[in-house]
């Protein structure tokens, strides 16, 4: 009952910000895109016609260099980011809101991990998924096992300040003085407490993941098999007449700009939930 | 004596998203020429806000209603423009804000926070404001001057910041300083030397003595207004309210003093946006009745510049 | 005591990167030359000369104990040895000194500006609270940091190059121009510098700009601000003297953070304008699986980040008197 309540309210509070809701509808046509792609799409991703079509009506954005109708291919490409995204986002966000919890309340281990962590961060994020993914076998599986890899430690980071702040609160010492259980205090106290910080995270890590896995796919390091936007400017950019000819008009610019609007909408709503969570920003620049 | 501020029917509120903040409610207040008055109130009352709305101290940006008119030396102070209010601040009326530690400016060097004010008001060159600046220290009595003026605020002591705070207010020889709270979360020996340091300095002026602390507030103020929940519910010299306080919130606060037995009033001040009506007070006073409940008072004068708000002195 | 740490610090990240380096060939199934020649799901296969592949042999020692492989690895690094690359045929070392000194213009120029930029819009957005401009700024920013670097490269050279025809779409100098002045030199690499740089610029400035937003209207809430204000100082003075050096504290470690981000971008940006630095050659690594330069490529890039993390930790003992040991 409270957490119905407790979701109304937020939502109260969020469809306030006019970013927000812009960067949610956004998102949620995305979504829609993904998730009924194959009802949306007017042909098969995979399926070869002329190559080199020009928009008409047979399709609306033409067909790229094999003869794919880039329509669909978009469409299509629409699954394979978000579902990277979304996927990444929720694994390592589990993954670093756990070690940032146990970081956080047990001094050594927090101590230890926080090591790890500065190594992680020192060393340059792109550069590093580029090096690793030219030795692996480019699959989606091994993009996401990369991301994740590289996601968690920011999180794990985040969380622990928290966690931090959280244990010396009132109810969390008085819980301590009569003798709870360390991983009763933290389920029950601790982790409700970190829960909205940690949506902002993971709306923040999905736009990351987003560029990220546009940009290896751009450098021709993602999947060949599951297309995705960032994959269709690459083989646009490294066809010879790109830039001369009108071709950029409906091969680069619409899967460009799918990728651009995805990560504004998270963007956005990014933005939204931080004013939500961060006192010192609320209420004062609502738009 | 002539009176060098008056501040007639003030009202400030604040728009937020929880709704108006009431934080000074048609307040009538005068201070004369070198009279030292006390506004005395608990934390919520609305008394900082009050010493801050005299001298507009707020973002330009905030949103922050004020209306009514503070005379100053005859000039309507809520009439002037962001840039003239400017030259009035620091430079005729200085403010020492409460908490030292945190209004120091932590990454620069307590004698250029001096020396800046100096530079400004004075247009003195930016080397004799810093002599200039080594000498407000001087004044406050901070050993060693010259040294401290190229130290950082963490490495003054507690007390030490305060005279600092003081020293900035002074640099410019204001007309009017208003004091808030610049006794708080000091220890007894330090409190009473600032307390010292303060009545030195302002012999030749006037000043708003914003605290919660009644013992300091009698051994500085001639006069005393008491407020609560945003407006004045008392004003009398300060031997009158010690001796003859009239209304129940003022005798409740007395009560409450460690040495009258330690007595808190009963309740808890209401927030500033959900105002009780009739008498601000009703809820937690002793001697409320029906009427008090539904009929807001007015402030009145029992006799010898003695003003109370409360029905229970209503003689009509 | 606080500098020794730091310093333990960034050589254990430098050992930690060096390990990778030398593990993540040797840990691929097969020997580090099976993956080079028939590398599955690959673009091209490239086939070895016999010359090639005997030095690739020597300078992985791949018959030699793990360990010694290790020791002569770390050897040779000190020495400046950072093998021997495939595509190019030369040390990986001179490739990337020859390489370096565009990505150190590029980066260079951009950072100095995107942080300029970010941090005055930042503190003037945070000023201006709920005010126009401040709308204006954040919707603004936050919308163009949203196009990839890589796609706004190419929408500019679409755009000023090719439609326009007012900046050069690729290179770094004019090739085969003989200079008659400095001057002409200068101006014909800033010519070339500028649609990559102001990509760049552009593709960062929104995160800065945020920081700082945040940061500065956090200290707009602090007492000091109003202690200013009631001394009479100007709004403006207030915000450059006062707010400005208390909102740059808490953010310069994560600004300098922000640079490993902006050489991720150096690199797809690098790689659209075909822009001939350390990113471009990695990109090219990358297409021709050329991977003794791909992992000199990513050492030097890294110690490149290292240094400026290094310069952001030395800027921020200078900020705070806090902590200013005399």
């Amino acid at each position: 009952m409270t957490e119905i309540k407790d979701l109304n309210r937020f939502w109260n509070a969020y469809k306030e910000s006019r970013l927000g809701l812009i960067g949610l509808v956004i998102l949620l046509f995305f979504v829609t895109l993904a998730v009924f792609a194959p009802y949306i799409a007017p042909y098969d991703p995979h399926e070869m016609f002329k190559p080199m079509e020009h928009p008409g009506s047979d399709h609306l954005l033409g067909t790229n260099d094999i003869g794919q109708d880039i329509l669909s291919e978009l469409i299509y490409g629409a699954r394979v980011s978000l579902f990277i995204a979304f996927f990444v986002s929720v694994v390592s966000g589990i993954i670093g809101t756990a070690f940032g919890l146990l970081s956080g309340y047990f001094e050594m281990f927090g101590f230890f991990l926080m090591r790890i962590v500065d190594a992680f961060l020192a060393i340059p994020r792109l550069p590093l998924i580029i090096v690793i993914a030219a030795f692996m076998r480019p699959s989606i599986w091994n993009l996401i096992f990369i991301f994740i890899i590289l996601g968690w430690p920011i999180t794990t980071r985040i969380i622990r300040s928290e966690v931090l702040s959280l244990r010396t609160r009132n109810y969390v010492e008085a819980a301590r003085m009569v003798g709870a259980p360390d991983t009763y205090i933290l389920m029950k106290h601790i982790l409700p407490n970190v829960f909205p910080l940690l949506v902002v995270r993971l709306i923040i890590e999905a736009s990351h993941v987003i560029i990220a896995e546009s940009s290896l796919s751009f450098l021709g390091l993602g999947d060949p098999t599951a297309k995705s936007w960032g994959m269709i400017l690459h083989y646009a950019f490294v066809y010879p007449t790109i830039f001369i000819s009108d071709l950029w008009m409906w091969w680069m610019l619409p899967a460009g700009l799918c990728i651009t609007f995805t990560i504004l909408s998270l963007t956005f709503i990014g933005y939204a939930l931080e004013e939500l969570v961060n006192p010192r920003l609320r209420g004062m620049t609502r738009i | 004596m002539t009176t060098l501020l008056e501040i007639t029917s003030l009202r400030t509120w604040f728009p937020t998203r929880d709704g108006i903040v009431k934080a000074v409610n048609a307040v009538d207040l005068k201070i004369e020429e070198k009279e030292k008055l006390g506004l005395i109130g608990e934390t919520g009352s609305g008394k900082s806000i009050l010493g801050m709305s005299i001298i507009r101290l707020f973002h330009p940006s905030a949103k922050i209603n004020i209306e009514g008119k503070i005379v100053y030396k005859g000039k309507d102070l809520l009439r002037l423009s962001e840039e003239e209010i400017r030259k009035i601040r620091g430079k005729e009326i200085a403010m020492i804000l409460q908490n030292p530690t945190t209004s120091l400016n932590p990454v620069l060097k307590v004698g250029d926070q001096i020396a800046e004010a100096i530079q400004l008001h004075q247009r003195l060159a930016k080397r004799a404001a810093s002599e200039k600046a080594v000498e407000m220290l001087k004044a406050v009595k901070i050993p060693a001057p010259d040294k401290m003026a190229n130290k950082y605020p963490h490495e003054f002591s507690g007390g030490m910041k305060e005279r600092a705070m003081i020293a900035m207010a002074l640099a410019c020889d204001p007309s009017l300083i208003i004091a808030d709270e610049p006794t708080k979360g000091l220890d007894v020996t330090i409190k009473m030397q600032v307390v010292k340091l303060l009545r030195e300095v302002t012999k030749q002026r006037s000043m708003l003595f914003i605290t919660h602390d009644l013992g300091v507030a009698a051994e500085v103020c001639d006069n005393i207004a008491v407020m609560y929940a945003g407006e004045l519910v008392e004003y009398a010299k300060t031997e009158d309210i010690f001796k003859n306080p009239l209304h129940p919130y003022t005798q409740g606060f007395l009560n409450s003093l460690p040495e009258r037995g330690l007595k808190p009033i009963r309740g808890m001040s209401p927030s500033l946006i959900n105002l009780p009506d009739g008498c601000r007070f009703h809820p937690r006073c002793d001697y409320a009745t029906g009427i008090c409940k539904t009929m807001h008072p007015e402030m009145a004068e029992i006799g010898n510049g003695h003003f109370v708000r409360c029905l229970l002195y209503d003689r009509s | 005591m606080h500098r020794i740490t730091k310093i333990t610090g960034y050589v254990a990240i430098i050992l930690v990167v060096l390990s990778f380096n030398f593990f993540l060939p040797r840990l691929m199934p097969g020997d580090p030359l099976s993956f080079l020649t028939g590398a599955p799901g690959m673009d091209m296969p490239i086939v070895l000369d016999e010359e090639t592949r005997a030095k690739l042999l020597t300078y992985y020692g791949l018959d030699k104990p793990l360990s010694q492989q290790f020791y002569d690895y770390m050897l040779g690094i000190l020495h400046g040895d950072l093998g021997w690359s495939i595509y190019h045929n030369a040390p990986v070392s001179d490739i990337l000194i020859g390489a370096l000194k565009w990505t150190l213009l590029l980066v260079g120029t951009s950072t100095a500006l995107y942080m300029v930029l970010g941090i005055l819009l930042g503190a003037i957005s945070a000023w201006n609270r709920g005010g126009k401009s401040d709308v204006g700024l954040l919707v603004s920013l936050l919308s163009i940091g949203s196009f990839p670097p890589f796609f706004l490269g190419m929408l500019f050279i679409i755009l000023f190059s090719v439609k326009l025809n007012l900046f050069p779409a690729f290179g770094a100098q004019t090739p085969f121009m003989g200079y008659s002045s400095l001057l002409e030199e200068a101006s014909d690499i800033l010519y070339h510098l500028f649609l990559p740089a102001t990509t760049l610029v552009i593709s960062h400035i929104g995160g800065v700009y945020l920081l700082m937003r945040n940061s500065m209207l956090n200290v707009i809430g602090e007492d000091y601000i109003l202690t200013a204000r009631a001394k009479g100082m100007a709004e403006w003075y207030i915000m450059r003297k006062h707010a400005m050096k208390n909102a740059l504290l808490p953010i310069t470690t994560m600004i300098a953070l922000r640079t490993g981000f902006m050489i991720g971008g150096t690199i797809l940006v690098e790689t659209v304008f075909a822009y001939p630095g350390v990113g471009r050659l990695l990109f090219d690594a990358v297409t021709y699986r050329d991977y003794p330069l791909l992992q000199g490529a990513f050492l030097i890039i890294t110690l490149v980040i290292i240094a400026a993390n290094f310069v952001a930790d030395m800027v921020y003992v200078q900020l705070d008197p806090r902590l200013r040991h005399d």
